[in-house]
């Protein structure tokens, strides 16, 4: 008895991958395992020897790739001819373009003028936060940062929002690329270990350009460390946020003025870079208090018209940090490129406090630099020429501003609650200018302790004489 | 791979047994009052009764008040990441099988940022022994929820009153598959030394929970089984397979069904051994096993014949 005629599979090369389900399926063993590689996808397709084959189509049905097998008779499959699932059948109408209002915009809402208000730097921070329009928080609890959460726990509920403490750092920044992906201004805070743990959702929220706030009250590290203020994350905020080609602002506060001023501002850049903003304070401030003034509106924030809004009018808003094409994805990288460039020529900020004349230059920021400020005077004050340098962005550094102040300069002393990362910033920044600076000193102090002004004064005056 | 090799210590001169002196480090920093000091003085006792050479004790812990553990013993170890010392016990365990490796945690470093790496050290059965720390609360950060803080209860993070669903953890660690799990409370002292020296001894993942009230945070949290404060200590009664009517009621701890739902009952539960598997093999033993049926063939070959080997056949 002959087989009936039946027709037979054919095989798409282009489509097969190599997974040999067909083969088990086949009873006539009629499918053997490939031996050369397909040049277009690298992968190795199996040959058909249909002398036996009877068309029970067992192998089309067993093959995991849509085209990978298909009959003879079916019209053939053109590459590149297909959609996979057009997803106006899945969904309904096939996206639109978006209704073009773009952003809803932010609403300014004015503040009754206040009195000043004396607050820990991590309230100051989170109240900062809030007047921007933040309703999301996403944390976990750590010393010396956690006032800032629990403040946040407290109040969001009466605000319409939301307060998770999350299982660990881990979870919280990746709740944070959701809410961000929303287009939502949300925030955590934490510090140096759990800064740490964030990182691997940092890169991905830099790769899909999700805005974010996260701010980092630095304790002493490495490893467990102590939870002492120590300026020990700037190399990590500045040069290492997760794998890959990253960069975020980094604001660098000194009073709790200062912590809640740029946390405010820290949202407006996040949303006008789409790119995380990290706040770097040490321990010392978080817990400091001092006076604090409101600024003269808060914010109702609006929606952007990237995000993922949930409606059919912005189907095609995809957030996401994966580019599977070399071309696609050295093109993102360009383009992140563009934005960094953007933001190395527009964010750069400094403090600069008597530089116009000096000869002796201190570079300190957070808390230290209220020390090197007290130093600074001192050393006017016995005749030496000394002024104060204080970056507040960190990356990008202000290497323009100090451009213009060095002619005059004949010494820097940097001044660290660390192991030297801000003296790293400084050398890289000026390296990359082209600058040949003069000789540079440094005053440190670390694994918890605030370089006193004395030692400051010490280091400004007698460069033989800094600590090593 | 074990590293006996490398330890091979002189064989001893008999030595005094541990005592509490011996044990004793650094003195505790805890509150006073805190049911972790209970758990210190019982852990002496254990290790008093075990009688394990000093030097072959090794204690990690997370962070947190209880995680403070190992400062206070007198042996080796370390206070490591919050939520990883399991990881890094597992790690000792597995490359220095000859120690009798112990961890020490609380609620939180366990069941929240530890939480994957308890259902995998679980999962595997590393031969150790976990010493949970439950207060129900954030001790060390002050006052913070905790995965078993319960409903309603008023933290720094949940100032309007706790509303996630606590685990149970009974319930997780009998689903992980750790291969002996307890329930004990930290003013039962007897039913502590008990439930860690049973667990001491299993050759296993063995776990014991203990409620241990953070007087400081959370005053009072355990009350329902201290008959002192009013409650009651309802103690497991074990199965003692003696064909008597009354044995028909009892807990059959090799029983993992009967174990998962003793787990059900509502607070404050029961005490004692939930569950005991002596008959699943160690990773520690499968992968010495592993390690003896691959040399088998290579007939003493030496490592760097064998590598050889390999490379001439990657040419
Ligand atoms: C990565 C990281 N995140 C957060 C912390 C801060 N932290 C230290 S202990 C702790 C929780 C302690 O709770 P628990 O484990 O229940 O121990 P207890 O103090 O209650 O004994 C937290 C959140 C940390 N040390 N490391
Ligand atoms: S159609 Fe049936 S007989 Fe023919 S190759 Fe496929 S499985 Fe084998
Ligand atoms: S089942 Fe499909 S993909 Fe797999 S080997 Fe056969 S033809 Fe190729
Ligand atoms: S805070 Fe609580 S857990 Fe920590 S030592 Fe004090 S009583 Fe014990
Ligand atoms: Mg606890």
């Amino acid at each position: 008895m002959s087989a009936p005629v039946r027709p037979k599979p054919f095989l798409e090369p282009m489509y097969c991958k190599g997974c040999l389900r067909c083969i088990d399926a086949c009873p006539r063993d009629c499918i053997t395992p490939g031996t050369e590689i397909n040049p277009a996808t690298g992968l190795v397709p199996v040959r058909l020897h249909l002398e036996n084959c009877n068309g029970c189509t067992l192998c089309i049905q067993a093959c995991p790739e849509p085209y990978g097998l298909r009959l003879e008779t079916e019209p053939p499959g053109f590459e590149g001819d297909f959609v996979l699932e057009d997803p106006a059948k899945l969904f309904g109408e096939k996206c639109v373009p978006i209704h073009s209002e773009g952003d809803l915009p932010d609403n300014h809402i004015a503040l009754p003028a206040c009195e000043a208000m004396v607050l820990k730097g991590n309230y100051a921070a989170a109240i900062g936060a809030l007047l921007a329009g933040c309703r999301h928080f996403f944390g976990y609890p750590i010393t010396p940062s956690t006032e800032g959460a629990e403040l946040m726990a407290k109040i969001l509920p009466r605000l319409n929002g939301s307060f998770v403490q999350a299982v660990s750092e881990v979870a919280a920044v990746n709740m944070m690329y959701g809410t961000g992906g929303a287009g939502l201004p949300c925030m955590t805070f934490t510090s140096s270990p759990g800064f740490s743990l964030m990182l691997e959702g940092i890169s991905y929220m830099i790769g899909a350009e999700v805005p974010g706030v996260f701010v980092n009250i630095m304790r002493a590290g490495p490893g467990l460390g102590n939870i002492a203020p120590e300026q020990s994350d700037i190399k990590l905020a500045c040069r290492g946020l997760g794998h890959g080609n990253t960069r975020a602002i980094v604001l660098a506060p000194s009073t709790p003025q200062e912590m809640l001023d740029l946390t405010r501002e820290a949202f407006a850049l996040a949303f006008r870079y789409r790119n995380p903003v990290v706040i770097l304070g040490d321990g010392f401030l978080g817990q400091m208090t001092g006076k604090v003034r409101l600024p003269a509106t808060m914010i109702r924030p609006g929606l952007p018209a990237w995000a993922v809004w949930g409606d059919r009018a912005h189907r095609h808003n995809l957030i996401n940090s994966i580019a599977l094409a070399e071309t696609d994805l050295e093109a993102h990288n360009h383009h992140l490129n563009r934005k960094y460039a953007a933001i190395s020529a527009c964010e750069q900020r400094v403090d600069c406090y008597r530089c116009a004349d000096a000869e002796v230059l201190v570079i300190a920021c957070n808390t230290p630099a209220r020390m090197a400020k007290g130093a600074v005077e001192a050393a006017r004050a016995q005749g030496v020429k000394a002024g104060l340098f204080r970056p507040i962005t960190l990356w990008p550094f202000p290497i323009d501003t100090l451009a213009e102040i060095l002619p005059g300069v004949h010494r820097i002393v940097v001044v660290e609650a660390g192991p030297g990362q801000l003296e790293d910033e400084l050398r890289l920044a000026l390296s990359h200018a082209g600058i040949a600076p003069p000789p540079i000193d440094y005053v440190r102090r670390c694994g918890g302790f605030l370089p006193p002004q004395a030692e400051i004064l010490a280091g400004i005056l007698a460069p033989e004489e800094v600590p090593a | 791979m074990s590293a006996s090799v490398l330890s091979a210590p002189p064989a001893d001169a008999p030595r005094a047994p541990l005592t509490r002196k011996l044990l004793t480090a650094d003195h505790p920093t805890w509150c006073p009052g805190c049911g972790d000091f209970a758990v210190l003085a019982s852990f002496y006792r254990v290790l008093e009764k075990l009688n394990y050479p000093q030097e072959n004790i090794v204690i990690f812990a997370g962070i947190g008040c209880s995680s403070r553990f190992p400062y206070f013993v007198n042996a080796h170890g370390g206070h490591f990441i919050h939520g990883r010392s399991l990881p890094l016990a597992a790690g000792v365990s597995l490359s220095r099988d000859d120690l009798h490796v112990f961890a020490f945690g609380g609620d939180g470093d366990g069941y929240s940022i530890g939480g994957n790496h308890l259902v995998h050290t679980a999962r595997k059965n590393v031969r150790m022994t976990y010493i949970i720390m439950d207060n129900s609360v954030y001790g060390l950060t002050k006052k913070q929820t905790s995965p078993t803080s319960p409903l309603g209860f008023k933290t720094k993070t949940d100032p309007w009153g706790v509303y996630d669903h606590p685990i149970n953890p009974m319930r997780t660690l009998i689903n992980s598959g750790a291969t002996f799990v307890a329930r004990t409370h930290a003013t039962q002292v007897n039913h502590m030394v008990e439930m860690m020296l049973r667990a001491s001894q299993h050759d296993g993942f063995s776990v014991v929970e203990i409620l241990s009230e953070c007087v400081e945070f959370f005053e009072g949290a355990y009350n329902a089984s201290v008959p002192r404060k009013g409650g009651s200590f309802q103690a497991i009664e074990e199965k003692k397979h003696d064909g008597t009517p009354e044995d028909a009621a009892r807990h059959d701890p090799t029983d993992e069904g009967a174990a998962a739902h003793l787990a059900l009952e509502p607070w404050p539960g029961r005490f004692g051994v939930y569950y005991e598997n002596k008959t699943r093999a160690t990773k520690n033993a499968l992968e010495q096993d592993l390690i003896a049926r691959t040399r088998e063939k290579t007939k003493g070959a030496s490592d760097l014949e064998l590598l050889q080997k390999t490379f001439a056949r990657m040419r």
